[in-house]
């Protein structure tokens, strides 16, 4: 079962996620915000993580340079309700990028893409 | 009178090297050597550091300028013997002297940039000496500056090999030393390598050498002698794209293995405000002109490696006039799949084979330009991002394909 760590600060959120991503077959945890992500990721091995970009305290595109960073390959979904933060280049350091949405179907499609991505070892 | 190296400073080793290629750039090439040189003392200070220029013997006066031009670093003249030209063969002149030089980390760029910067060093070269071994550079470019790319190194090679690398033929790199040893070993050296193939191949070769590769951000466009995309491509799409196949008959068991892609890192944010690009004019006319030429000049080979049914979506287009123009995504993407197999099966003399694709990418490109021509830069971005996921989708029918023909 793939695990995923869902990192976003409105409670409604991460709950609607949690049920959503558990009923659809994925062990989900959460994190309220983005204090000591990197020590979070190294602790729970997450196969995918989902990320807020706009936080109280935090900025998701700075945590997704700090992941890519730590963790070359883990893929990262960045969520958020204001589709402007594409114009932002460092969102290309994720694999997909969702609009927020009580839909997760797309969300969902991105994730069993994110997860069957392989690159073989040579 | 001939020489192939010039090095006034006796350099016999070095950690970091800015190599600049030429080829009669005697008016451009002294501002990238300035720049190359004040990164170095800003911020690779600490290290034994060279600038070298590798040349085709150039004509015009490129090694006097490049010599004469005042810099704090050493520099290093290098040449391949006379008669002898291509980028390629610069590089592999480069490599060797990389080897030579016990170099760690080596940052190369064009001869022709106007907007180099001393910070293009930096983010090139930084990374080298952290987990990185190849470094792309990502910059902000017109829509329509690098429709190649766009059309057809990025997706493919992104597709393929599973790595998302924006400006797999950028023209200016970072690349550890230890690649330029593999660059030297490799088996897969041609022609089109010697020449413009170059870039793919070593995009190609760091990422089925499995290397780490991050992406640096330029902050700035590159600004350097843009062409038009409908003006004459020379043998350079032939060099970039025959090199592409010729990458994916020796690459195939890594590739048929890659699903989906994944994104690389990202190096050197934190610039300020991103320069835009300054804009580059299309000539729709020329692009429908040269789409429609090509059937009169290349429509025996299209009957005899595409398919009835492409051919037939080929006429249909071709019926449309410049108003209603469109070659749908998916028709181009199944017109490189069977481009790719008939040139891994020699179904045609492959110069010729490549060169029949001309038309058929203008036509793609004529299509671009329709459907993003009221698109801000970035929404561009996302639409080639959306043709990109078509692509990977369409890994099912290239494996199938490629397999058929061998089969055959």
């Amino acid at each position: 079962m793939a695990k995923i760590l869902v990192v976003d600060d409105e409670e409604h959120i991460r709950l609607l996620y949690s049920e959503e991503l558990g009923e659809a077959g994925y062990e989900v945890v959460t994190a309220a915000d983005g204090y000591k992500l990197i020590e979070r990721i190294d602790d729970e091995r997450p196969d995918l993580v989902i990320l807020d970009i706009k936080m109280i305290d935090y900025n998701g595109l700075d945590l997704l340079q700090e992941i890519r960073n730590k963790f070359y390959n883990l893929p990262v979904i960045l969520c958020t309700a204001y589709d402007t933060f594409k114009e932002d280049m460092k969102s290309i350091a994720a694999d997909f990028y969702v609009i927020k949405s009580f839909d997760l179907t797309e969300l969902k499609k991105k994730i069993a893409m994110a997860l069957e991505a392989n690159i073989p070892s040579p | 009178m001939f020489e192939h190296e010039v090095n006034p400073e006796n350099i016999k080793k070095a950690t970091f090297v800015v190599a600049i290629p030429s080829y009669n750039e005697a008016d451009s090439i002294a501002f990238p050597v300035q720049q190359a040189d004040k990164g170095i003392q800003s911020f690779f200070g600490n290290m034994k550091s060279v600038i070298i220029n590798c040349d085709n013997n150039s004509s015009d006066g490129t090694k006097e300028i490049f010599l004469g031009t005042k810099t704090g670093t050493p520099k290093i003249y290098i040449s391949t013997e006379p008669g002898i030209k291509g980028k390629g063969n610069n590089f592999r002149n480069l490599f060797k002297k990389v080897v030579d030089l016990d170099a760690q980390g080596v940052v190369a760029v064009d001869a022709d940039l106007k907007s180099i910067t001393p910070k293009w060093i930096r983010h090139l070269g930084e990374p080298l000496f952290q987990d990185f071994g190849y470094v792309a550079p990502l910059y902000v470019r017109h829509k329509y500056d690098g429709t190649i790319t766009n059309s057809i190194a990025y997706p493919l090679i992104r597709s393929l090999y599973g790595r998302r690398v924006r400006q797999p033929i950028g023209g200016d790199f970072g690349l550890c030393g230890r690649l330029a040893h593999t660059y030297l070993q490799s088996d897969t050296w041609s022609d089109a390598v010697a020449n413009f193939g170059i870039d793919i191949w070593m995009t190609t070769l760091a990422m089925t050498e499995n290397i780490p590769i991050c992406q640096a951000f330029m902050g700035r466009p590159k600004i350097h002698r843009a062409k038009d995309p409908g003006s004459d491509l020379g043998p350079m799409f032939r060099q970039v794209v025959g090199t592409i196949f010729n990458m994916m008959i020796r690459f195939y068991p890594f590739w048929s293995n890659v699903k989906w892609s994944k994104p690389t890192a990202i190096f050197g944010f934190g610039l300020g405000e991103t320069e835009m690009p300054p804009p580059v004019k299309v000539n729709k006319e020329i692009l429908f002109q040269k789409f429609h030429a090509g059937f009169e000049s290349y429509g025996r080979i299209w009957e005899k490696v595409l398919p009835k049914e492409t051919v037939n979506k080929l006429e249909e287009i071709r019926e449309m006039d410049r108003g209603q123009f469109d070659f749908p995504m998916h028709l181009w993407i199944n017109v490189l799949i069977d481009f790719a197999v008939a040139y891994k099966d020699r179904l045609w003399r492959v110069d010729e084979l490549l060169d029949s694709l001309v038309p058929l990418y203008l036509g793609e490109t004529l299509s671009y330009v329709k459907k993003t021509e009221r698109m801000s830069i970035r929404e561009a971005e996302e639409f080639i991002e959306e043709e990109c996921i078509q692509f990977e989708a369409s890994k099912g029918r290239l494996i199938q394909c490629w397999k058929e023909k061998t089969s055959a």
